[in-house]
């Protein structure tokens, strides 16, 4: 390709051992080819799927069916719902995550003794299977046994069966999962600010929050985006956590109704189908992220 | 506040580190609570109000490593007098231990321990070194569609595990890997590249290039500066990269349900299983917790000064 | 070289894969995680001893159970050689070629004559053929308090308020009275526990038992008739009912299962508990059980109109037809359905599906809850068993779930939409 020639050194490295097309090809295409084979293949054959009203439990003949399944999704209520509560949860937990990341970050962003050890610690959180982490805080947020009941102080208070409490209770747990993950990334970020620039700032008087949204905010920018679409990412396709925490409609989100519709009633055709929309909406959404994150990246 | 005065900064350190000690106990108090409840009698872990001090015990690992049944009535004295300590105290919580013939029978735990350990140490090796090769030729070699290519390798991290699971499920079997090791850390590899390779790009892309054209001044060719120069730089990178793709592939409970049984299924769907006697014990759920916390939790902190220099990386290079 | 490698180890994984599934000396039998799956292991090591032949039962939490056990049949996988499923799986068992059919098997071995009739038409039946041994018989039944049933001043305040003795309630109107009597949240203590969880089907057995006894029916299970059943007048005054007793509940009662249903007992929460019997041991013994002197069993009490049924529990065995060991199973079956194993299945805990076992006074006499078991037992009512029942369970789920937990609409709206949304489904697959 065009843009290799144009690399220093090209020539001389070539002409001893493995060229840096050969290195390229070498470094890259096993990775493409594994991540076509084991990802992109079994997309292709659930496109397959969609537009059948397959169903992998019975012998059934299989027809095709056009776009009923897409048609018939996009007009069921239940589904905008699931979408609906979906994107709440996500708003809720990633942005509690920023604002409990970001903020720890900030606190830690100095010299304090243990900071290595107190950072590693916050880490355990999510270092547990999420299937564990509902199970406990289950139990954790029972009203007869729970601690946070008791050591709050509310009595019998309801956390998970109360429909309008459902969603918040189990997004804090995902903030307390993962805050520490944008944390940590936060962290690279801050530190990665060179110091000569807050001691300019210094010299010119400007305020905290001048220097805050003017020199730390637009650096730690990237970094930030990063961890933010990957939770944006993994709290859109949250299923462990409210599968077990809550049974709530208010806390049934996109991927349990497509665990529900693909693994509990067979429906595979359908289920692929959904699942096609879920991907579709999702990268829309990251799309949009690397676009602002490459803008950022390039001021 | 126009002027940060020294002391005024010394204040608000007091006041930040303050802070930080209130939310790391915050933080912390749950997995506390977990570990403490590891070690409770069984009546302890729903007590009200919540027990703090007990006299800790083993017993919820006995049970967690024993095959029990529940008892059927009192116990014969002679038969309890006679069994060792950790019998006696799966008869006092009024159950017994199968066997077969005279061996006790173990339950799935360790088992399902090595089956994790085998898969995450194998995914996360591979994850970590394609991760790493891979991010290296995207940040040094210009390629047509690179923006392109490295979305898609970041979309396939997008998918619901659901999304893939079933044509998956049926791939495998064509290939006889359902329930196989390798079925499992082929999958993990595929889900943590996407992240391997975008974080080791951002390491690959703080290397300066002047290290390697120095090197190849000197006479080293690509690969032998790659492997000399870039990788031992890149040190901190592939140590942070290595604790969340570890992190990821200890931990994940979907596939592992739904593709794995009895042969090579992990510990994660099988902690919660632990349901016991027709009600839940905390405390046997709890010692497969955190026994199972143990080894990740080691692991991230023996890489923490490479996750923490990790962490300042950026910082030295500009 | 280093493909060369990569080769041997593919081999190596392909030959440890072929020689586990080859080997004829281990069965593996696929159940959910309780009790009686341990009872079963305790069982099944005495045929090993014997036979020389392992068996082991794998287990997986109830909420997974069904989606583990379809996944492997859908992708035709060996792992178990047999499953104790759920009598709603028979349809989807046997005309999706997961079950292999037992119809010759019954026959040459006389189950019929063998197994309750009852549990063979639950366990065993579809669509005129047999592919399940009727293996675990269960019911759901109740338990309670009797310290505070029996507690003078309690009962005197009783009978002050309703103008009846306190005593283990004959009716749904009386368990309501009790439940709201005893529901006292100040002092942490409550009226009653019954299921909510929606993941699979434990609110919907706990509505099945109002719903039964109420007279009411889930449809026409011959002709596929919903409407005007579903939501019949029973039906919606069943729904109703169910939802004023989760009134009663201890507090986040919104996802309860039998584990919680046990442990309000255990923990003094409350004084009824809806639970399967398979679940009440726990409560019989004292190590898990503190209150276990003091607690006593009851059958599902009647509906305003003197009917009174039960929801069905319970599983049959059935072989796997992908499975490299169908002789060995079917060898294993015929060790099973043995009178003596029976008998010995029911001591060690199993509630045995055996005519004459069952009919035995010492059945009967062994616990203080197998007598409501035994009775339980010829009032039983099922689910749908047909191909489709997953969806079925999913639609009255979310039509029924939001009422009874989250207070949404009327019992007669969910139930209309219930009706609605099964006739539509129906009418796709064609019934």
């Amino acid at each position: 390709m065009a843009g290799l020639a144009r690399l220093e050194g090209d020539t001389r490295a070539a002409a001893r051992g493995w060229s840096d097309l050969t290195i390229r090809n070498v470094f890259i295409l096993p990775t493409i080819a594994f991540l076509i084979i084991f990802n992109i293949f079994p997309l292709i054959y659930s496109l397959g799927y969609s537009f059948t009203d397959f169903r992998a439990s019975v012998n059934d003949p299989v027809n095709f069916v056009g776009l009923q399944n897409y048609r018939e999704l996009l007009n069921d209520p239940n589904i905008w719902r699931n979408f609906t509560v979906t994107a709440q949860y996500v708003i809720v937990s990633v942005g509690g995550q920023v604002i409990v990341g970001f903020g720890l970050a900030l606190l830690l962003n100095r010299k304090i003794p243990f900071k290595g050890l107190i950072t590693t610690l916050l880490l355990l959180p999510m270092m547990m299977s999420m299937a564990v982490v509902g199970l406990f805080w289950k139990l954790l947020y029972d009203p007869s046994w729970g601690i946070i009941n008791y050591g709050l102080g509310l009595g019998s208070f309801d956390w998970l069966s109360n429909p309008d409490m459902a969603l918040y209770a189990v997004a804090i747990t995902d903030i307390w999962m993962w805050a520490p993950f944008v944390m940590l990334l936060s962290l690279a970020g801050l530190s990665a600010v060179p110091s000569h620039l807050y001691e300019a700032a210094a010299i010119d008087r400007a305020g905290t929050w001048y220097t805050f949204t003017r020199i730390t905010l637009p650096l730690v920018a990237p970094i930030l985006i990063i961890a933010i679409i990957f939770r944006t990412m993994e709290a859109f396709k949250s299923f462990d956590l409210p599968f077990i925490m809550s049974g709530q409609p208010t806390t049934e989100m996109i991927s349990i109704r497509l665990y529900k519709m693909a693994f509990q009633e067979w429906q595979t055709g359908r289920s692929s189908a959904l699942a096609y929309i879920v991907l579709i909406v999702v990268l829309a959404i990251t799309n949009i992220y690397v676009k602002y994150l490459n803008k950022v990246k390039e001021r | 506040m126009a002027v940060v005065t020294s002391s005024g900064r010394r204040v608000t350190n007091r006041i930040a580190i303050a802070a930080i000690l209130v939310i790391t106990i915050i933080f912390l108090a749950p997995i506390y609570w977990i570990a403490s409840t590891a070690f409770k009698p069984r009546q302890l872990a729903t007590s009200v109000p919540p027990t703090v001090l007990f006299q800790p015990e083993v017993t919820p690992f006995v049970k967690l490593f024993t095959k029990r049944v529940q008892l059927r009535g009192p116990v014969d004295p002679e038969v309890y007098d006679a069994a060792p300590w950790w019998e006696q105290a799966i008869y006092d919580g009024g159950e017994r231990v199968l066997r077969v013939g005279d061996s006790v029978q173990l339950s799935a735990y360790p088992n399902r321990f090595m089956n994790s350990l085998i898969v995450a140490i194998t995914s996360t090796f591979l994850a970590v070194a394609m991760g790493t090769l891979t991010a290296y030729g995207f940040s040094r070699f210009k390629m047509k569609g690179e923006d392109d290519l490295l979305f898609f390798i970041l979309s396939t991290r997008m998918l619901p595990p659901v999304v893939v699971a079933i044509p998956m499920f049926l791939m495998y079997r064509v290939f006889g890997m359902t329930d196989t090791h390798l079925g499992l850390i082929i999958l993990y590899t595929a889900f943590n590249l996407s992240f391997a390779v975008w974080l080791m790009k951002g390491f690959m892309d703080e290397i300066p290039k002047e290290y390697e054209e120095a090197a190849l001044v000197d006479g080293y060719t690509r690969l032998q500066s790659f492997f000399k120069i870039v990788l031992p730089e890149a040190t901190t990178g592939i140590a942070a990269t290595a604790v969340f793709s570890f992190i990821f592939a200890w931990n994940e409970y979907a596939f592992a349900l739904i593709m794995t049984n009895r042969r090579a299924q992990t510990a994660p769907p099988f902690i919660p299983a632990q349901v016991g006697s027709g009600l839940t014990d905390w405390t046997v759920i709890a010692a497969g917790t955190f026994l199972f916390l143990v080894p990740v939790a080691i692991f991230t902190f023996a890489l923490r000064g490479h996750l923490l220099r990790g962490v300042t990386f950026g910082a030295i290079r500009k | 070289m280093l493909k060369k490698r990569w080769t041997a180890l593919l081999a190596g994984a392909t030959m440890a894969f072929t020689v586990n599934a080859a080997s004829a000396q281990e069965l593996v039998i696929f159940w959910a995680e309780w009790d009686p799956a341990n009872y079963l292991q305790e069982l099944v090591n005495e045929y090993t001893e014997a036979t020389g032949v392992t068996v082991t039962v794998e287990t997986t939490p109830w909420s997974d159970f069904q989606t583990k056990a379809f996944t492997e049949f859908n992708a035709k996988g060996d792992a178990y050689d047999m499953v104790v499923g759920d009598s709603q799986w028979l349809g989807a068992g046997s005309t999706g070629g997961h079950y292999v059919d037992l119809t010759d098997f019954f026959a040459e071995h006389k189950v019929n004559d063998i197994m309750a009739p009852a549990t063979v038409k639950a366990y065993a039946e579809y669509d005129g053929k047999f592919w399940a041994i009727p293996a675990e018989g269960d019911a759901t039944g109740w338990a309670y308090r009797t310290d505070w049933f029996t507690d003078a001043k309690e009962m005197e305040a009783f009978k002050a308020k309703y103008g009846y003795d306190l005593a283990a309630p004959k009716t749904y109107a009386e368990m309501r009275d009790i439940a709201e009597f005893f529901y006292r949240p100040d002092d942490n203590q409550y009226g009653i526990a019954i299921y909510t969880d929606n993941s699979y089907d434990a609110l919907v057995m706990g509505y099945e038992n109002a719903l039964f006894s109420y007279g009411g029916d889930l449809g026409d299970y011959s002709t596929y008739q919903v409407e005007g059943i579903v939501n019949s007048p029973e039906a919606i005054a069943a729904l109703e009912m169910y939802r004023e007793l989760y009134q009663f509940t201890p507090p986040n009662w919104g996802k309860t299962f039998f584990q919680e249903d046990n442990q309000a007992i255990t923990e003094g929460l409350a004084a009824m508990s809806m639970n399967y019997f398979a679940f009440f041991p726990a409560l019989n013994n004292p190590a898990l059980n503190p209150h276990a002197d003091n607690t006593g069993y009851f059958a599902n009490p009647a509906g305003p109109g003197g009917a009174q049924h039960a929801a069905l529990g319970g599983q049959g065995i059935s072989i796997v037809s992908y499975s490299q060991n169908i002789d060995e199973s079917k060898k294993f079956l015929e060790w099973f359905i043995q009178e003596d194993v029976q008998k010995r299945w029911a001591e060690l805990g199993g509630y045995t599906c055996s005519a004459k076992v069952l009919e035995s006074a010492e059945f009967r006499n062994a616990t203080p809850y197998n007598e409501a078991f035994y009775q339980s037992m010829f009032m039983v009512k099922d689910f749908w068993a047909v191909p489709e029942y997953a969806e079925l369970l999913t639609q009255i789920n979310n039509r029924v779930y939001p009422y009874v937990v989250g207070g949404e609409g009327t019992a007669k709206e969910a139930l209309d939409g219930l009706a609605a949304d099964w006739k539509a489904t129906f009418e796709k697959y064609g019934r």
